[in-house]
């Protein structure tokens, strides 16, 4: 039997090799794909209409609703067993259902964590910040001590960064639970978040350019910017990017506000398409790759990528495969372990989200340029996608439940 | 009847390129338009295509990232036609008027650009616009000038710029034949009559050539209003430059980013609507004055 498989993600070449030599029943054959926002969800969206999708691809959570809605991803809800139901965290498992249907199998939770420049932080005695006042009150002695530094950076094109941190605050941008879309980007919680990073933008406190650019490389390049906030995923990310910085970067829980809660920030799910013949088969190897340490560690050990599994009985795997020389020794899977147990329940992402994000990172440019502001940009954003939801034909509201 | 034969022969060719890269797609866009794939409620159902009426079109009306697409590109049109044909119509002019020497190389100059495809044109000035590669800026930064091509505010200046040096040569060679067409002996009453230069080319040659300036209007009005390739590749090097900057960009984000084939198809035939009305428009206004 022959299943195909798509993904973007480091390391699924290592992981297909080594489930096609556990077994000769499934024989998986792999391709790279370019990253979603790079063309990779369009190639999958154009094969599904042309009915030659993969038997499996790997979507991010926010993009999952989308697929589903656009009959992409399978309801998979009766290939997903009990079995494989325990051995996954139900907090992710509940990002890839609606209305009560499973349309993907989660890979890896994301929780957001701070990473930052131990040895800056050191040789200047600075603490580690543990809430956003903290946060706030260090970016302005980085700023002060440092003229050309900043404490971190706010990403224009970091549309889902943004919303991380509004999920940690409470938002619910949206709500399936009357049966209908109840969208609400700029809810109170979101409101908050915004204001927040508006006021540490109009200090000039934080870089505002795109983060997936030269400019940012050469911030942290060259030491300009000592915290990144991102998920787990990031720690190998940096390690493949900047090898030089090894030793210098250690992890700590990201800034709360009040409540010891935390947002996620990246992640990918295998959803079965409806283009596949085989989908016992299909979900044989997502299961594989979820939840079998083997998987985890091919994943690892080819060296660039630090997913925290969403199978909790994987985190001993990925802490002994996980080289950690890099965090000087830290172990920085148990961490991830810690703040994933305060993902916030509740979060739901929308039927186009990357559309959604997409507009308001164009606010956030124009924000971070001087024109406009955060809260603009996410208003934009539910007013540019609000037609989009009208003319699929999905029962909508707007406003704050 | 034989000359029936070969009119229909010779036309042929004509109709079945109308039929099927003009009628039949326009037909699918309105078709599309009309219908869509629908699931009832949070739409995770099965889909079933439904006639959904004007739906689509509302939808495109109450998009506010539409209607600023459209904003834009009639700013660019205010900005980007004037400049056009005042500029073309001077090159032709100046050409016409005898000052000009190496006439056939001016011609062939000017021509030039306007036979480098629109996409290379575009990293052409990509690369002149981008901070870092560009030699212009580096140059102003020299003398301590700091400038930005790619700007919230100079990125649609720079769209313009980019559209002006392609098709400024062309436009100008259309209106150079048809100074050409002016009867010689009109030019030299005037000239008897006591006209300079200045005034022979703006108060005869230019309103002679009339019909040449409405034609060249239109044709770039209609081409404007599709502005895509341009802002499309300067989107790589600006945030400012949003996925929906112009209808067309609007249509295709709607199709291929947000898998929306009504919303695509229902702002596909407002542009098209929009495009005949303008062009009606500028035509009926021109007639009128003319008259």
């Amino acid at each position: 039997m022959e299943i195909t498989f798509w993904s973007a993600l480091r390391g699924s070449q290592q992981v297909v090799d080594a489930f096609n030599s556990s077994q000769n029943r499934i024989r998986v054959v792999f391709q790279q794909i370019p990253s979603g926002g790079q063309g990779g969800y369009a190639k999958l969206s154009n094969a599904a209409r042309a009915g030659n999708a993969p038997d499996v691809a790997t979507i991010e959570y926010p993009q999952v609703p989308g697929f589903a809605i656009d009959g992409v991803a399978r309801d998979i809800t009766d290939l997903v067993t009990d079995r494989v139901k325990q051995k996954l965290l139900p907090q992710a498992l509940k990002l890839t259902t609606f209305d009560n249907r499973v349309f993907s199998v989660p890979l890896d939770v994301e929780p957001m964590v701070l990473h930052y420049r131990a040895d800056l932080f050191q040789a200047n005695g600075f603490e580690v910040p543990t809430t956003w006042d903290e946060f706030a009150g260090l970016a302005r002695t980085v700023r002060s001590r440092f003229p050309d530094k900043r404490l971190t950076l706010f990403p224009t094109d970091g549309g889902t960064q943004f919303a991380c941190h509004a999920w940690q605050a409470g938002a619910r941008w949206f709500d399936t639970s009357g049966g209908k879309w109840r969208v609400s980007l700029a809810d109170e919680p979101t409101r908050k978040v915004a204001a927040y990073w508006q006021g540490l933008i109009d200090e000039d406190l934080v870089f505002r350019n795109a983060g997936d650019s030269k400019q940012h490389d050469a911030q942290i390049g060259q030491d300009r910017v000592i915290t990144r906030l991102s998920g787990a995923w990031d720690a190998g990310a940096q390690m493949r990017a900047r090898p030089a910085q090894k030793g210098k970067w250690r992890i700590a829980p990201v800034p709360v506000w009040d409540e010891q809660v935390v947002g996620t920030h990246g992640g990918s799910t295998f959803a079965v398409t409806k283009d596949c013949r085989e989908p016992e088969a299909a979900m044989e190897f997502i299961e594989w790759q979820c939840t079998h340490p083997d998987a985890l560690t091919a994943r690892l050990k080819s060296g660039t990528s630090s997913q925290y599994p969403v199978a909790p009985g994987l985190v001993e795997a990925g802490a002994k495969a996980f080289p950690g020389e890099y965090y000087g020794g830290q172990d920085v899977y148990r961490l991830f372990q810690q703040e994933a147990d305060k993902i916030r329940d509740g979060w739901v992402w929308g039927p186009r989200m990357t559309a959604t994000l997409k507009v308001m990172q164009d606010g956030f440019a124009k924000a971070g340029a001087g024109a406009g502001t955060l809260i603009d940009a996410v208003r934009e954003a539910q007013s540019g996608t609000m037609p989009d939801l009208k003319a699929l034909g999905l029962s909508t509201e707007e406003g704050a439940r | 009847m034989k000359g029936r034969l070969a009119c229909a022969v010779l036309m042929a060719p004509f109709f079945l390129l109308l039929v099927t890269v003009f009628l039949v797609p326009t037909g699918t866009a309105i078709w599309l338009s009309f219908f869509a794939a629908d699931q009832p409620g949070l739409g995770f159902g099965p889909e079933n295509t439904v006639f959904v009426g004007l739906r689509s079109y509302g939808a495109v009306l109450s998009d506010p990232t539409f209607l600023g697409s459209l904003l834009t590109v009639v700013l660019y049109c205010l900005l980007y036609i004037p400049l056009m044909v005042a500029g073309a119509l001077t090159l032709a002019l100046l050409l016409d008027s005898g000052v000009a020497k190496l006439r056939g190389w001016m011609q062939m100059g000017l021509y030039l650009p306007h036979a480098v495809p629109g996409v290379i044109a575009a990293l052409i000035w990509l690369y002149l616009y981008t901070p870092g590669l560009s030699p212009i800026i580096d140059l102003f930064a020299e003398a301590d000038v700091q400038i930005s091509f790619l700007g919230i505010n100079t990125v649609l200046p720079s769209i313009v710029n980019i559209a002006l040096w392609s098709n400024l040569g062309y436009n100008m060679v259309i209106f150079y034949a048809a100074l050409q067409a002016v009867p010689r002996e009109v030019l030299e009453a005037s000239v008897v009559d006591g006209a300079g230069p200045v005034k022979q080319a703006l108060r005869i040659k230019a309103p002679l050539v009339r019909g040449a300036i409405v034609t060249v209007g239109i044709f770039t009005l209609i081409w404007a209003l599709q502005l895509f390739t341009e802002p499309v590749l300067l989107s790589q090097s600006t945030p400012m430059i949003s996925a929906r900057f112009s209808p067309s960009m609007y249509i295709f984000d709607a199709a291929f980013t947000r898998n929306n084939y009504g919303l695509a198809a229902a702002a596909s035939v407002i542009l098209l609507a929009f495009t005949v009305a303008l062009s009606y428009g500028v035509t009926r206004w021109t007639n009128r004055k003319a008259a």
